[in-house]
């Protein structure tokens, strides 16, 4: 049995995988993860899965535990193999689409990675540095000011108000002005989408690839895709399970191959 | 002795000829391990936030140092020294601008080392004894270079810092030559240093520290140095106009691509690392670089002084990963 774990910034997600056969997928909240289930043993992280009720006793008798997300540099994983992220993203990509030629677009809580393939194999990539905005936190932290949930800001795509803040602080009240000069919510939902669209498309520029994956909770945002679509004027490919890609390619990175 | 400062590699030779101590302001604010208040303090002053630390770090080093001449390279590095030296001129400091031409004319060159060896009062003879003086110096560090590239002896930290300290000869000329001395005989009985990967690190120094040693538990070590090999100036040229002329660091990034393409190939280098500072004109270079070079190039940033940050280590690890799975 292989189990992924993706230690997000704000989600845990799970795969389990046997025979390279996608079992089923969990995902609970970091905080509250890391809060009931981790402690540090000898300055090793370790998560204690049996108490999260996810697995069954099955599962967890013999399990290969691949994980990948933010802390893996800073924490060993007690019992686990450890891989990069790109790493993780790349196979998760190429198990879910089977495509070998592809540039990858992650959008995730705080990470934002792009990374060409070709052939197969990692040929380069980006990740964001030294800020956020153009990632998933910016598209809760817009709807909470909105007062929309996350699938209502990403229901609405046309006509969008532009907003021009590189900061995405700066950029709640920009909404808010653009709020009081009374444009309709629908507009503004699109002006916000439009936002993390324009900053992600000069990262896509540098990797220019006739198919382009999408992943990542941010995937999740239809009308994101649609003005991605419209931005990079090509199509698209979003995988089944977009937020669960890292956590798929952690289970399956053994059975991936070049 | 009367200590002058500068804000980037200059001649100090007309500096060492006047028998003053040349003192990079660089590496005063960098080395005394109070980087981080240094940017607080001239940010406290009024520096913006979106400003390079090392012309805030620069302000605030200056200041507290005493020092009150300084040489401020006006072109050939970024234009923020210009209101540098306005600001501190304001605080007493006396500056005098020095200008590597762009076009890298030896006529231009030559006149500015004449103005700057004018306002020290030297002549060309006592120029050229301490460029010889300082020659013997720049010798060792260049052995230290070889050896770090070809006999595998020397860490990349280590290479960082002897060249990097050569901008002003640790501010105490025969003190720095008893210390090569000492590095030298220490490293020649060691052991090559076994690497999976070898890297460039192209671009000005790191603020960040401990990216060599970072490097290394990865299995990777930093060959070359470019710009703090430029500081040691390793060009075995007897003339002071022409040694400024080779000088890479100020001038397009062209004549610095050319340097960096002899010295990867020479050095065996599998991946470069381009190293920027936030809110630098050297930011958009990358571009250049990026289409020019022909390995893989990770662009790190950094701001204020600290340590390797986690998404940074992140980024390094994937891009090492990256490299060796496809050498």
């Amino acid at each position: 049995m292989k189990i992924g774990i993706d230690l997000g910034s704000r989600k845990v997600k799970f795969a389990v995988v046997e025979n390279g056969s996608l079992i089923r997928l969990e995902a609970c909240d970091t905080l509250g993860f890391y809060k009931q289930f981790g402690r540090l043993v000898d300055e090793e992280l370790t998560f204690d899965l049996a108490a999260t009720g996810m697995f069954a006793e099955s599962e967890l008798a013999d399990p290969s535990i691949v994980v990948t997300g933010y802390g893996r540099n800073t924490l060993n994983y007690k019992g686990a193999r450890v891989i990069s992220e790109i790493r993780a993203h790349v196979a998760g990509a190429k198990f879910q689409t089977g495509l070998k030629d592809f540039t990858l677009l992650d959008l995730g809580g705080q990470d934002t990675k792009v990374a060409m393939v070709s052939n197969g194999r990692l040929a380069d990539f980006m990740m964001n540095d030294k800020c956020a905005a153009s990632s998933g936190r910016y598209l809760e932290t817009m709807a909470t000011i909105l007062e929309v949930t996350l699938d209502e800001l990403s229901s609405h795509w046309e006509d969008p108000v532009p907003l021009d803040s590189t900061c995405g602080i700066f950029g709640e009240s920009e909404l808010i002005g653009q709020i009081l000069r009374g444009y309709p919510i629908g507009r503004l939902c699109a002006g916000v989408n439009q936002t993390l669209v324009k900053r992600v498309l000069p990262m896509l520029k540098r990797f220019p690839s006739p198919n382009l994956v999408l992943t990542g909770g941010v995937a999740l945002d239809k009308a994101l895709v649609k003005l991605l679509e419209l931005g990079s004027c090509q199509p698209v490919i979003v995988p089944e399970q977009p937020q669960h890609n890292g956590a798929i390619g952690c289970a399956v990175i053994e059975f991936i191959r070049d | 002795m009367k200590r002058v400062g500068f804000t980037t590699t200059i001649p100090i030779e007309i500096i060492v000829a006047a028998g003053k101590l040349p003192v990079d302001l660089n590496n005063l604010f960098i080395t005394g391990g109070r980087g981080g208040q240094l940017i607080e303090m001239a940010e406290l002053e009024g520096f913006p936030r979106n400003i390079c630390g090392w012309i805030k770090g620069i302000y605030a080093a200056a200041l507290e140092s005493g020092i009150k001449e300084i040489v401020a390279v006006t072109e050939g590095d970024c234009s923020n020294t210009r209101a540098l030296m306005e600001v501190l001129s304001l605080r007493g400091i006396t500056a005098i601008p020095f200008a590597f031409p762009g076009d890298r004319s030896p006529e231009s060159l030559r006149l500015e080392i004449e103005k700057l060896m004018e306002h020290f009062g030297v002549g060309w003879e006592a120029v050229n004894r301490s460029r010889q003086r300082l020659e013997r110096i720049r010798l060792k560090v260049r052995e230290i270079d070889r050896l770090t590239w070809q006999e595998n002896l020397v860490t990349g930290e280590e290479n960082h810092y002897y060249q990097v300290a050569t901008s002003d000869m640790n501010g105490n000329i025969d003190g720095f030559e008893a210390e090569l001395d000492e590095f030298l005989d220490k490293i020649r009985i060691r052991k090559p240093l076994r690497d999976r990967l070898r890297l460039a690190y192209i671009g000005v120094p790191p603020i960040i520290e401990g990216l060599y040693p970072f490097l290394e538990s990865k299995g990777a070590r930093v060959v070359f140095n470019e710009t703090q090999r430029q500081f040691s100036m390793p060009y075995g040229i007897s003339d002071l106009v022409e040694q400024y002329r080779s000088y890479t660091y100020p001038y397009d990034i062209f004549t610095r691509l050319a340097d960096i393409a002899i010295e990867l190939e020479k050095r065996r280098v599998d991946a470069v690392v381009h190293y920027v500072q936030s809110f630098c004109f050297r930011q958009i270079e990358d571009m250049v670089i990026r289409q020019t070079l022909r390995l893989p190039v990770l662009t790190l940033e950094g701001d204020k002084p600290a340590s390797v940050d986690a998404r940074t280590g992140i980024r390094i690890e994937s891009f090492l990963e990256m490299v060796e799975e496809n050498s």
